[in-house]
């Protein structure tokens, strides 16, 4: 299902994405992440450029949280989720 | 020819997508690991590349292969999981001038590495885990490193017995539930440092094993595994065993980091994590088979692991060449050293033409086995079921 909604992503979808990465989000994951296309330089997360994760990785990671990364699922709604995981996904050429 | 992966998970599936020859090989491995085969990172340079796995830069594996079944795990192949980047290994140039800070005790203070080591040494052997090994073969989709079975070593700690320090400082507050370590890594500006601190907190009868320690393997412990000094609870999840120990309290509540109330908690599959659900604390029995080594004319197979008990020694191990069918006992082929630590174990045997899923099942001394199947856990947590540990063998 995730990936449907990735492959469908419209470019408002990845614009939504990109917001959440540099700032929207709380906190924003270009505090701890490094991602070229965002203009990132985070270092406590992995660099997403290298780690190039794919969206239902991308939507699991940020929706359950991991090691010292917070859990979004009750920050964010389902849909800015899928925002998220369709931009990181096509930013990293990972899609 | 003799062929092995581990069997019970989707993953295992894309991995044999490759040439015959390369899947035995390759096969031990999860599918994520082979996408992207990462030069170790500059803090762990010194690992063995052929026996690691970089899932990211703060998460190395030891293979299946690689770890073989030693009594001492060599720290040149043993796993790394920081929750934060590593501090530079600067921190490690002069381990005595490193300084904890002691709070919740009757005279608070801080002491040197130097200082502390006059408190007198211990040396103890255990097996260092994370809550995650094992994680790959849940069904269900998990955030986080794809762990198999190599996030997972057994290690000799040599440190200051922290009773001994807290004894002399007046023993712990009369209030004291918690034994709670924080971490010295440098935190991000912009960010409340209690979401990402690593700060963890153990219920004070850790008190009576826990161990300042300096050494890995009777070496000044490495910046990778939280040198210059590092906090380890026998027989506790990795997290518990932090890194860059800078300050140790003894607290009425657990610590309101993260990591601590809401990270590392068992809870069904669908739940966010939260105090009051199981902290990972006490490992339990398990076990894996790490090599099978053949005689190709006879058949004959030499099935070997390694196998522990958690917090009550390993007492025995059973092998099962047909699924869990039927099992005979192995035989451990290394010393007992100590209730924490892992034992390798072999069974010999003879394996006719055809393909063998090999099992193994631990017991110990507390009488707990390991359960056929774990059950799914939101995070994928504390895996010890020995039919999704199992590998299959190919006998041709
Ligand atoms: C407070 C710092 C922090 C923030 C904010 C943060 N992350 Fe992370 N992230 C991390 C850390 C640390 C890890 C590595 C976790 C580990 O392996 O322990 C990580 C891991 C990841 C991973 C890899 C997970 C895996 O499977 O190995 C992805 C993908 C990711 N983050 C995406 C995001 C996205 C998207 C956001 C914003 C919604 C975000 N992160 C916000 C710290 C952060």
């Amino acid at each position: 299902m995730l990936l449907a909604v990735a492959g469908s992503a419209a470019a408002d979808d990845i614009a939504r994405g990109k917001a959440l990465f540099t700032g929207e989000a709380s906190p924003p994951c270009g505090l701890c992440h490094t991602l070229a296309d965002a203009g990132t330089e985070g270092a406590i997360g992995p660099v997403l450029d290298d780690l190039k994760p794919d969206a239902a990785r991308v939507a699991a990671t940020v929706t359950q949280g991991v090691g010292v990364m917070p859990a979004y699922a009750e920050i964010l709604p389902a849909s800015d989720i899928a925002a998220l995981a369709a931009y990181v996904s096509s930013a990293t050429g990972a899609q | 020819m003799i062929g092995q992966h581990p069997i019970n998970r989707r993953k295992f599936l894309l991995t044999t997508g490759g040439t015959a020859a390369g899947a035995a090989a390759v096969g031990l491995m999860p599918a994520r690991a082979l996408a992207q085969a990462k030069p170790l990172p500059a803090y762990a340079d010194w690992k063995k590349p052929d026996a690691m796995i970089v899932h990211t830069a703060q998460t190395l594996e030891t293979t299946r292969a690689g770890m073989g079944s030693p009594a001492i795990t060599p720290a040149d192949i043993l796993y790394v999981r920081n929750n934060l980047p590593a501090p530079s290994a600067d921190i490690t140039a002069d381990p005595d001038a490193w300084e904890i800070a002691f709070e919740g005790v009757g005279e608070p203070g801080t002491m040197s590495l130097g200082d502390l080591k006059t408190y007198g040494v211990e040396s103890i052997a255990c097996v260092l885990q994370c809550s995650g090994n094992g994680r790959a073969f849940f069904d269900h989709e998990t955030s986080g490193t794809q762990w198999s079975v190599g996030a997972a070593g057994n290690v000799f700690w040599t440190g200051v017995p922290l009773r001994r320090v807290v004894a002399a400082m007046g023993g712990p507050s009369a209030s004291a539930r918690f034994l709670t370590g924080t971490g010295g890594e440098t935190l991000p500006e912009g960010l409340d440092p209690t979401t990402i601190i690593v700060e963890r907190s153990v219920p004070t009868s850790a008190l009576d094993v826990a161990l300042i320690a300096f050494e890995l393997n009777g070496e000044p412990l490495p910046v990778a595994h939280g040198g210059p000094a590092r906090l380890v609870v026998p027989g506790y999840y990795g997290v518990n065993n932090v890194k860059y120990i800078k300050k140790i309290a003894f607290t009425e509540e657990e610590s309101p980091a993260k990591i601590q109330q809401s990270g590392y908690r068992m809870r069904p599959v669908g739940e966010s994590g939260a105090p009051g659900q199981p902290s990972m604390y006490e490992m339990s029995v398990k076990s894996w088979v790490t090599a099978p080594l053949m005689d190709v004319s006879s058949g004959r197979v030499v099935i070997q692991g390694v196998a522990m008990g958690g917090v009550s020694a390993v007492s025995g191990v059973d092998v099962s060449l047909d699924g869990g069918g039927s099992w005979k006992a192995a035989e451990f082929t290394g010393p007992d050293l100590g209730a924490y630590a892992w034992r390798p174990f072999e069974l010999v045997t003879d394996l006719s033409v055809g393909t063998h899923v090999v099992a193994s099942r631990a017991t110990n001394a507390a009488g707990d086995s390991q359960p056929e199947n774990f059950p799914p856990n939101h995070r994928g947590y504390g895996n010890n079921g020995w039919k999704a540990h199992a590998i299959e063998l190919t006998v041709s």
